[in-house]
């Protein structure tokens, strides 16, 4: 069983044609592991959205090669037809905001996807009992999203894109909405999930004070990918 | 599975019952359009069904009294009456008048027919105070609609009536209320001239002879006679037009209603047409409500089908409710309309075909719009 959770290879993503080309990304290559927390910096407008919809199967890249656990699922063009049963099935997403389905109580938003998935109600009721007792919000199954405090939310839509089980987490900008306590807060769970759960959660950031707490940092410069290590003690990236 | 639709009206409840009753009310205008067409039929059908003739003998070329002028001789009942196969045959007048009141004069029908012959246009089972009339001068039975009670005096021409009865549900082709009065006071208000006028007409040298003319014979056939047959007879012999009851039916329907049925149905299809578009601005506004979530649904993959559906079963539910509504409402102020409204339920479950196909239409912008949704406009904020 490999341990690389996600392997992009000569990844390149332009828009336009012609004299409008724009060139987002080139030649991107790495592998993220099983159980990696990572974060992806770059300047606004740099391309981090547009990699981490290419990685989530969104946007289709121009060329190259992405894997997704054993699964290659771009080779030049998607492998399968059905883009979306491959984030049904691998991805999970937390968003800047919570994002929870309004009409939809705590444990609904949970169980929705792993329904689709074919799982039983009693079986996706079970597993988002476990995730939010695992997330400390068990209390709450029954609430609806408007009850909750930002960070209670944010929590379970950490378990919503754990529920049905995927081998990578892609996070737009989850601490975004909050306050310095609680971005790390939701951090160190990310964390933690990404060893226990042995998820790859590939974090998009601007928020340097969580930088400490992932393994890799990866940032998009000249529309390549260049790793980065922290300088912990400087708080700097070098 | 979860529900969507239901959960998303159930978070919503109150804003979309609030809508399906405002949809619901467009409805109910639906239905009473159609009752006021059915009503129309029905109050069209009112006098010729109590009348009950047979044959009815007009004069040539005349499509009869409820279509246009006809005037035959008050005599000819007594020349139809031994042709061969009838039964009995009697005279009738019909004539818009306007009874005075104290509070505006009353537009009504008056029925005029010879009290003591054979065919009584009056129906017992209407009469729901006094009773019919017993003679042949100055009585009159009224509707109930006209305000009238019995023993009131009502003043007409240069007589005064008295009211002997009153009758409940008599309505003409027209939604006029029908009175009832003897033939000899019916020709004299329609056909007999002021003595001036009649003097005037003398100096002319013109007979004022038309007090014995009436609109039209009635006349029920023997059994073992075809009617038809009768009725040819009578053409061939009396230059009349004669018609069955069943044309005479269709001339009230389809010349005299026709146009108001068309009118009527033209304003159904209309409402038909705005329920729609609104259902599906409504419909559309709702979608574009969770255009947000929908991306979300569409990011973390949920298939199409999960959310189109969700989209179509919450407008055909908002088709079903406000048809419940519609219903409600038409039911509760069907009465209070001036002219007759019938509710008859094949209309209703027509309606709800109709609202059913409606709202399937309707909910194709919120589907289209779902299926446009791009499931990338979740990222960022």
């Amino acid at each position: 069983m490999s341990k690389i959770a996600i392997k992009v290879q000569n990844l390149v993503k332009n828009f336009g044609k012609g004299d409008n080309l724009v060139k987002v990304i080139e030649n991107a290559s790495f592998e993220i592991k099983k159980g990696e927390l990572v974060a992806l910096i770059a300047p606004s407008g740099a391309g981090k959205t547009t990699l981490l919809m290419m990685i989530g199967c969104v946007y289709e890249p121009t060329s190259g090669e992405i894997w997704l656990g054993e699964e290659k699922v771009y080779d030049n063009k998607w492998t399968a037809k059905d883009t979306r049963r491959i984030r049904r099935e691998k991805i999970g997403f937390i968003f800047q905001a919570h994002y929870l389905i309004p009409f939809l109580n705590i444990i609904e938003n949970i169980t929705l996807l792993p329904q689709t998935n074919g799982v039983s109600e009693k079986a996706a009721k079970q597993k988002a009992m476990e995730l939010l007792e695992y997330l400390e919000i068990a209390d709450k199954a029954y609430s609806m999203s408007s009850q909750l405090s930002g960070g209670q939310n944010q929590r379970v839509a950490i378990a919503r894109a754990l529920a049905n089980n995927p081998e990578i987490i892609l996070a737009d900008e989850p601490t975004a909405a909050l306050d310095a306590q609680r971005s790390i807060s939701v951090i160190k769970m990310l964390k933690k999930i990404a060893i226990e759960q042995n998820v790859a959660i590939i974090t998009v950031t601007h928020d340097e004070r969580i930088l400490p707490y992932f393994d890799r940092i990866m940032k998009i410069e000249n529309r390549s990918i260049v790793f980065h290590k922290l300088d912990k003690e400087q708080n700097e990236i070098i | 599975m979860i529900n969507l639709a239901k959960r998303d009206i159930e978070h919503t409840l109150s804003k979309f019952i609030v809508t399906a009753m405002g949809v619901g009310m467009l409805l109910g205008i639906v239905l009473i359009m159609i009752g006021v067409y059915r009503g129309l039929i029905f109050e069209a059908e009112i006098l010729l069904n109590d009348i009950n003739a047979d044959l009815w003998i007009v004069q040539e070329n005349t499509m009869g009294p409820f279509a246009e002028s006809s005037r035959v001789y008050e005599d000819m009942k007594d020349i139809i009456y031994v042709m061969d196969g009838i039964d009995k045959s009697g005279a009738i007048t019909f004539q818009n008048i306007q009874l005075p009141h104290k509070d505006k004069p009353v537009r009504v029908v008056a029925v005029g027919y010879d009290i003591y012959g054979s065919i009584n246009p009056v129906n017992p089972q209407r009469i729901i105070s006094g009773r019919n009339m017993k003679n042949d001068r100055y009585e009159i039975v009224v509707t109930d609609k006209t305000g009238f009670k019995v023993d009131d005096k009502i003043k007409l021409g240069r007589n005064s009536y008295t009211v002997v009865g009153v009758t409940h549900n008599t309505t003409s082709n027209s939604g006029d209320p029908l009175v009832y009065l003897s033939l000899k006071d019916a020709q004299e208000l329609q056909f007999l001239y002021s003595n001036k006028e009649i003097q005037n007409n003398e100096a002319r040298g013109v007979k004022n002879s038309e007090s014995h003319m009436v609109n039209a014979i009635i006349a029920t056939v023997k059994n073992g006679f075809d009617i038809n047959e009768v009725a040819q007879d009578i053409k061939k012999w009396q230059h009349k037009s004669v018609y069955t009851a069943q044309q005479q039916k269709e001339i009230l329907t389809k010349n005299v209603v026709e146009k108001s049925a068309k009118q009527i149905g033209l304003f159904t299809v209309i409402l038909v047409v705005v329920s729609t578009i609104i259902i599906a601005l409504i419909i559309y506004t709702m979608t574009l409500e969770k255009i947000k979530e929908i991306s979300i649904m569409k990011l973390m993959g949920l298939p199409n089908s999960l959310i189109v559906s969700m989209i179509v079963k919450e407008t055909l539910l908002l088709g079903i409710f406000a048809f419940i509504f519609g219903n409600i409402f038409s039911h509760l102020t069907y009465d209070k309309f001036p002219k007759r409204i019938v509710l008859e339920i094949p209309d209703a479950f027509m309606l709800f075909g109709v609202i059913i196909v409606a709202s399937i239409l309707a909910s194709f912008i919120g589907v289209k719009k779902v299926i446009s949704a791009d499931p990338a406009a979740a990222i960022g904020g």
